[in-house]
């Protein structure tokens, strides 16, 4: 306590200074807005003007067949799409990480090229290899696989696939950053250890890289499960949520709920704000899960 | 982290409305409107010549008309949460909407739009679109363009399956149909284009065809004893399962269709002419006729509509006066300026005294000569009126889920009505 005194009054005077641009927007445009929308969320807009609704919007959703339909599909992307991309994720970076490759450079580039994409340019140019003319359509003609074109965005599998299939040529290379990041930690001993011992290269991957990488793959599910919940860019351009829902997401029917039909602000907000529970259930779910100290 | 959408989106909205700029008033006492339309080389242009002739008729009004033009989801959406937000930051003083939305903004925000009821003479402007932008039997909107359907078809492919420009006029859609199939039968090209994953121009068209609509007079949900819905899905069922429905991609994918010669037909509004016309090498090969009636239903008429705009001014402007003044001054009387755009633009005006000038006697060189405005002069007045309502995009969509699942055979049409009529009642809360 004497020592944080005689650092002084100026010391924290300076210091509460620095933070309090920061803090200032922060508050402005993440607490304030977050409250505001809780605050929404239990109201309704009708003919310009708000009211005080209780839980109606929250009750309303029980009976809406379109938001299971988009909390299933999001959950359908999750489920398949997370897993997937993060194992894909691991195999590269760790194939990365190998001393015998060559051109490290060229290949991490090329993996996080990806990345630095917009998110609207990668989803059209998913949904024009996809198209009747596409690409994609071409090529199987050519080969004799097909006789006529398909219309992959108009079977609802399909559409869906092609969905996850975007996504994890987008979001793979972000999360083999993280874990090439990760890999540099490793001690090298512990390798080293597993060879004399007879390891081969899939033991040792499941052995030794994977629990060594335990917090960090973690931190990159926990990410990459919010960020697939948020999902609207890709099924916005690419499918618009069709045929018949089967692509729509939470996020995009929240933008509807807003923007394109007549505007219901407190039940968009209440959707986003079972989002926000959801994601903090499956957060303490992956903790739970993975977290454990051994 | 991100704590839902509609935070992000008041945060871009605030950021927005600070380059979007609102009327100024200059230090001369200039004053401006500000405008919003979302077609430069449609209703931006058309407003720009209403600028200019209002310039000319009014030289000393000290107002100068500044059309911005965004896109068409900018300008409902930017409208939508501008009004939301209340004040008047960031709003235009006159706005361009589609028909089929101005309910939602007339429900919604009451009191927003200035009501002109009595500040013109509407029994000058066609009867369905004056329905169209009012609400309670008060006019809020001043008609615009008009989306009169007309069937383009390719003369030469009806031809070669042996019918003559003669058995395409006033058809009935099982007599189409049949065309269709011989069509198909003879040049392998099917008979009529449609958007995939958005059927409703179709059936938007075809119901108004029978003064019918998603929704009554009285604004309540018309679905499941919808006749001229069901009718509109059958006649959709039927063409694809006959093989004469070609299912276009996206609207460029329709326009690709239709310039490649890779179908025969289209129903659309005049404002389409533009896309056929990117095809110079099927010039005089198309024509135009009345859309199909439907042969079981007496209210059915060979006339409908689909789409169209109207301008609303807004009530908080500062310079709603000038607004209006310019609106009457141009809009109204001056048939010089309907003829300049239905030249220039080939906008299809909604002011009746318009018609009747030597615009409309024009013959056309790509439909082979034939007197096109005319044609669609001729089918105006006959529209029936029907009342849109406010939640056209809630009913699109219904019916588009429902046209999905009835195309991929996981439902019949009465299950495909009934799954549209729940999503509806639900959407709407009722």
């Amino acid at each position: 306590m004497i020592g944080r005194k005689k650092a002084g009054p100026s010391y924290n005077k300076y210091g509460w200074a620095f933070i309090s641009i920061a803090f200032a927007l922060y508050l402005m445009f993440t607490i304030y807005p977050a409250v505001a929308s809780l605050k929404l969320s239990f109201e309704s807009f009708q003919a310009g003007k708000y009211s005080f609704a209780g839980l109606a919007n929250y009750k309303r959703m029980f009976g809406d067949a379109i938001f299971f339909q988009s909390l299933k599909n999001t959950f359908l992307y999750m489920i398949i799409q997370v897993p997937v991309m993060l194992f894909m994720a691991l195999i590269i970076a760790t194939l990365l990480n190998s001393t015998a490759l060559r051109m490290k450079g060229f290949f991490r580039t090329s993996i996080f090229l990806p990345c630095v994409t917009s998110l609207v340019a990668y989803s059209i140019l998913f949904k024009m290899m996809f198209s009747l003319d596409g690409i994609v359509n071409m090529v199987l003609m050519k080969l004799g696989i097909l006789d006529a074109p398909y219309q992959y965005l108009q079977d609802s599998t399909w559409a869906r696939a092609i969905v996850i299939i975007a996504m994890l040529w987008r979001w793979t290379g972000y999360n083999v950053i993280f874990y090439l990041a990760a890999l540099q930690n490793i001690p090298k001993e512990t390798f080293e250890a597993a060879k004399v011992d007879g390891a081969n290269a899939v033991q040792t991957f499941f052995k030794i890289t994977v629990p060594q990488l335990k917090p960090i793959i973690l931190l990159t599910a926990i990410m990459s499960t919010n960020g697939t919940l948020q999902l609207f860019d890709e099924t916005m351009n690419i499918t618009q949520g069709g045929p018949a829902n089967s692509t729509l997401t939470i996020s995009q029917y929240i933008y509807n709920q807003s923007f394109v039909y007549a505007p219901n602000f407190g039940y968009a907000s209440a959707i986003s704000y079972v989002v926000v529970f959801l994601m903090i259930i499956l957060a303490i779910l992956q903790f739970s899960v993975a977290g454990k100290k051994d | 982290m991100k704590r839902g959408l509609i935070a992000i989106a008041l945060a871009l909205l605030a950021v927005s409305m600070v380059f979007a700029g609102g009327s100024t008033e200059a230090e001369d006492g200039q004053k401006t409107i500000t405008v919003w339309a979302w077609d430069d080389n449609f209703n931006v242009a058309v407003m720009k010549e209403a600028a200019e002739v209002y310039a000319q008729v009014n030289p000393d009004s000290g107002v100068t008309i500044n059309v911005e033009s965004f896109s068409k989801e900018d300008v409902f959406v930017k409208l939508q949460t501008g009004l939301a937000g209340g004040g008047t930051a960031g709003l235009p003083d006159i706005v361009l909407l589609e028909d089929y939305v101005a309910g939602k903004y007339l429900n919604t925000f009451p009191g927003s739009f200035v009501d002109i009821t009595d500040l013109f003479d509407f029994s000058q402007f066609l009867q369905f679109k004056v329905d169209a932008v009012s609400m309670d039997g008060r006019v809020y909107g001043l008609p615009f363009d008009t989306g009169a359907a007309a069937l383009y078809y390719r003369l030469d492919l009806i031809e070669q399956a042996g019918y003559t420009e003669e058995d395409m006029q006033n058809l009935t859609w099982d007599e189409f149909i049949e065309i269709g199939k011989d069509v198909l039968d003879k040049t392998g090209i099917p008979m009529i284009v449609e958007i995939a994953n958005n059927k409703t121009t179709l059936v938007r068209a075809i119901m108004q065809s029978c003064g019918e609509w998603y929704f009554d007079k009285n604004g309540d949900i018309s679905i499941t004893n919808n006749n001229a819905l069901r009718a509109a899905m059958e006649i959709l069922l039927e063409m694809r399962d006959s093989g004469i429905l070609y299912e276009a991609e996206s609207t460029e994918g329709r326009a690709a269709a239709l310039n490649n010669g890779r179908v025969a037909s289209v129903v659309n509004a005049p404002w389409f002419i533009s896309s056929l016309r990117q095809a110079e090498d099927q010039s005089g090969l198309w024509r135009a006729a009345r859309i199909p009636r439907i042969a079981d239903i007496p209210e059915s008429i060979n006339a409908s509509n689909v789409g169209g705009s109207s301008w609303y001014v807004l009530a908080n402007s500062d310079v709603k006066d000038e607004a209006i003044e310019f609106l009457q001054t141009v809009w109204q009387g001056n048939t010089d300026f309907y003829d300049t755009i239905m030249l220039n633009q080939g906008a299809m005006g909604s002011y009746i005294p318009g018609y009747s000038t030597a615009v409309y006697d024009a013959e056309d060189s790509f439909f082979g000569g034939q007197k096109i405005n005319a044609l669609f002069a001729e089918i105006l007045p006959e529209v029936i009126p029907v009342n849109y309502g406010g939640y056209v995009a809630e009913a699109n969509d219904a019916i588009t889920t429902a046209l999905a699942n009835l195309f991929a055979g996981r439902t019949d049409i009465d299950g495909a009505l009934a799954q549209a009529d729940a999503q509806l009642h639900n959407q709407l809360g009722r």
